[in-house]
């Protein structure tokens, strides 16, 4: 009896399972849990971040999401997981800029474009950061000092961004210095407080509630309001540094169907607007925008070429 | 002064309902994350971050700082029961506290390990309190060589660690320095060894090659043996003859202090971490020592140098974090999220700005020290059971532990494969009779050093190493920790030649 009863229990999921699948197209996007995943370890930014996407995307689409980290490699391991999902927008990735000097650096084995650069959604100002209580402040001590003693000007940063736009100061101002990486910013920025190091490049968030450290500048169009006494690289005259930007946002694998994106196009544009959500980021100075596919697939093509004259010298 | 009427408002804030909940969830939630191979302070702290999301700042925080210095204590028990220490800081715990279970004293090394790893919190606590400030300082000026020289210094226990057995030591230190190299250089960014395997870029992970070192070579090793009976733990369970008396741990006190005094200013240097620090307290007790010779046999005076200074280094990592908002190790930069998701800053302005919570915060983690000792005392009976547990149910028991611990830490099936395979290495190393402790040491060590060694050769040259005053001292100190031991095994030998 007891045998006949679990055939029976089995066979009925089984019909269940092939109702299910049957009806899949009918059933519309999206009608399971969606996975964030997250490249970086939990307890980051990234991975906070986000945790903070899902929490607020609750409260405008009944879909549920689950982070879920799948750190290593520098991303790759992320990457390629999302590659090995298939494209029905059940597998959605919080990416950075990081992703992309990493792919540049690293070597990865992947397309760039293999991933449809769904929306690019905060813009993180990359400044020049020095410390507040040494002879090195702004960018004109910076400039002199590296130009008395050429070559010999410490910089220290996280490898990747960071490093590049160090790179990229250098050039527009005919220096040189020494690039020291640090791949835990924390450590960096105590180098330079303790005048180990004379530079830091990294994002205003870095020297909230650090009175040792000041932003020399600040690379955007204008001015901060919440950093007037910043300056930007425009405004010194350097070139070609408007749009250093640590973005962070969200891929699809490429190749998901148009309606699906369309439906992210529009969370995401409810989500931007949402003022916990602008609130949570503008606080420790980060831009809250929202750039779709088209403008951020265009953004990546062109950082890949960027970085590649930075990596590949 | 202003200090003492802080407190006493940081206490007034933290004596309510949510906030002592809140610290008991943490610990006894570190202490089981400590526990429980695969997940390391830092993972158990990132876990319940976002529980703390809608919580009031200061409760969350607390239960957070709770699973930070409960789990440092937590990966002892481990240890000292069935040779598997449950964090990296552990390690040098397993020492003395394994052997002490084998000859029926388990309860002995749980005592010490609980009773020191309090001792070691409250004195870590208590400098931060007093001290934060001039010694965020002195953090600050370390130089890549410096760390270098620490890191070296670190490597030198190998030689008094080995003991008899030291050319095996050393030979064990190398594979892990070795298998240090795999993976992206972290300066350069080539690919050494990978083999175009994605997993391996960043190197193997320490908590799937700890795990398999440790948990699985041992039950592979009973599993050669047969082992069918779980270990003697005379009357440990009834609280007699077995369990230290009051006047034992007081007749540690020497070691105790002093390796909570190390253990937290090595913590308080940012990348450094516990597990030097409880490599390092170690290895100075046992050179200090009367008996240097009975350490490594069950001398309790290990199992408290080794969890004095690794709980002892939680409160020194909290000095960068508060003073300067750095933080100085994986757990407290999962704290900077914790304090940001608040809308708080890690820094010196949260003195000013919150002192409220701060010494809310200070307060906390000695209150969360003094429920580690009943908590602690209170599993007590329940970690010897384990013990007696027969290795034929114990056995697979942490074959499924270790797999699930390894895929943990990363989501990732490579981590288990990896695991297994640090198992069956450790095992055949262990059959020759190399330990597994400088492997671990090694690894721990040999990125710290390169990484630093490589950042001082980019910053100052090569000279800067002996120009440093901090840094040469260190390296001087390194050489003569080196050669000490051999120094001494050679006059020993020399005056047994005489006295025949």
């Amino acid at each position: 009896m007891k045998k006949i009863a679990i055939v029976a229990m089995l066979l009925t999921t089984l019909c269940i399972g092939l109702y299910a699948e049957g009806t899949k197209e009918a059933v519309a996007f999206p009608s399971k849990p969606i996975r964030v995943i997250v490249y970086a370890a939990a307890g980051g930014q990234l991975d906070i971040t986000a945790r903070k996407f899902a929490e607020i995307a609750a409260k405008y689409t009944p879909a549920t999401f689950v982070v879920e980290n799948k750190p290593g490699a520098g991303g790759l391991v992320g990457w390629e997981y999302v590659l090995s999902q298939p494209e029905d927008g059940y597998t959605l990735m919080a990416v950075t800029k990081t992703l992309i000097a990493n792919h540049v650096k690293d070597e990865f084995d992947v397309d760039p474009m293999s991933l449809n650069w769904t929306a690019f959604l905060i813009n993180d100002a990359e400044t020049i950061i020095t410390n507040a209580n040494s002879k090195i402040r702004t960018i004109a001590d910076i400039v002199a000092d590296a130009k008395a003693r050429p070559g010999q000007q410490i910089w220290v940063a996280p490898p990747g961004v960071d490093e590049v736009v160090t790179y990229k100061f250098w050039d527009r101002n005919g220096i040189s210095g020494k690039y020291v990486p640090y791949d835990a910013g924390g450590q960096a920025m105590a180098a330079v407080i303790g005048q180990q190091a004379q530079v830091y490049v990294g994002n205003p968030v870095d020297v909230r509630g650090k009175p040792d450290l000041m932003m020399a500048a600040i690379s955007a169009e204008k001015r901060f309001t919440q950093f007037p006494d910043v300056p930007t690289f425009k405004e010194l005259g350097i070139k070609g540094l408007d749009a250093e930007s640590f973005w962070r946002g969200f891929a699809l694998k490429k190749g998901t169907p148009a309606s699906i994106i369309a439906w992210y196009d529009e969370l995401f544009t409810r989500i931007t607007a949402d003022p916990e959500w602008r609130q949570f980021n503008e606080k420790d100075g980060m831009e809250v925008v929202h750039y779709k596919s088209e403008k951020f697939n265009a953004i990546v093509a062109d950082e890949v070429k960027d970085f590649k004259t930075y990596f590949k010298k | 002064m202003e200090t003492v009427s802080y407190m006493l408002e940081g206490f007034g804030n933290i004596l309510a309902v949510a906030p002592l909940l809140a610290i008991a969830a943490g610990v006894f939630m570190g202490i089981l994350v400590g526990a429980m191979p695969g997940l390391s302070p830092s993972m158990g702290v990132a876990l319940l971050l976002p529980f703390t999301f809608r919580l009031d700042p200061l409760v969350g925080l607390v239960m957070l700082t709770a699973v930070y210095l409960a789990s440092n204590y937590g990966g002892s028990i481990t240890a000292v029961t069935i040779n598997t220490p449950g964090t990296p800081s552990a390690v040098a715990t397993a020492f003395d506290g394994y052997p002490l279970t084998q000859q029926g004293k388990a309860g002995i090394g749980l005592g010490h390990s609980l009773v020191s790893s309090v001792v070691g919190g409250m004195v870590g606590i208590i400098i931060l309190i007093l001290f934060a400030r001039p010694l965020a300082k002195v953090a600050v000026k370390m130089h890549p060589a410096e760390y270098f020289a620490l890191a070296l210094f670190g490597l030198t226990t190998v030689a008094s660690l080995g003991g008899k057995n030291w050319a095996k030591a050393f030979v064990a230190a190398l594979i892990g320095l070795l298998i240090n190299t795999v993976g992206i250089d972290p300066i350069s960014s080539v690919k050494r060894f990978t083999f175009g395997v994605t997993n391996i870029f960043d190197g193997f992970d320490i908590i799937p090659a700890l795990i398999g070192l440790f948990a699985l070579s041992e039950v592979f090793t009973k599993l050669e043996a047969r082992e069918t009976k779980g270990i003697d733990v005379g009357d440990a369970e009834t609280r007699k003859d077995t369990w230290p008396t009051l006047k034992e741990y007081w007749s540690h006190r020497r070691v105790t202090l002093q390796s909570s005094v190390f253990g937290t200013l090595i913590g308080i240097f940012p990348g450094a971490g516990s597990a030097i620090a409880s490599f390092l307290a170690y290895d100075l007790a046992k050179r200090t020592s009367k008996h240097p010779d009975t350490f490594g046999k069950g001398n309790p005076e290990g199992v408290c140098a080794s969890e004095a200074a690794n709980s002892a280094s939680v409160g020194g990592a909290m000095v960068p974090l508060l003073t300067l908002g750095i933080p100085g190790s994986a757990a407290t930069a999962v704290l900077v999220g914790a304090l940001m998701i608040h809308d708080l800053v890690p820094g010196p302005m949260l003195f000013t700005s919150n002192p409220g919570l701060v010494y809310g915060l200070f307060a906390s983690m000695l209150v969360a020290n003094i429920f580690m000792l009943f908590v602690g005392g209170l599993g007590g009976k329940l970690w010897l059971k384990v013990i007696k547990i027969s290795p034929a149910v114990l056995m697979p028991m942490i074959i499924a532990v270790a797999f699930i611990g390894s895929f943990a830490v990363k989501n990732s099936l490579f981590d288990v494969a990896a695991c297994f395979v640090f198992g069956v290495g450790g095992w055949a190393l262990k059959r020759k009779g190399y330990p597994m402790a400088p492997i671990v040491l090694g690894m721990v060590l040999g990125k710290l050093a390169e990484v630093n060694f490589r950042r001082a050769v980019i910053m100052g040259g090569y000279s800067v190493f002996f120009t440093r005053p901090a840094s040469l001292a260190l390296l001087l100190i390194s050489v003569a920790a080196f050669a000490l031991p051999f120094w001494q095994a050679g006059r020993e030998k020399k005056k047994a030649v005489k006295g025949e």
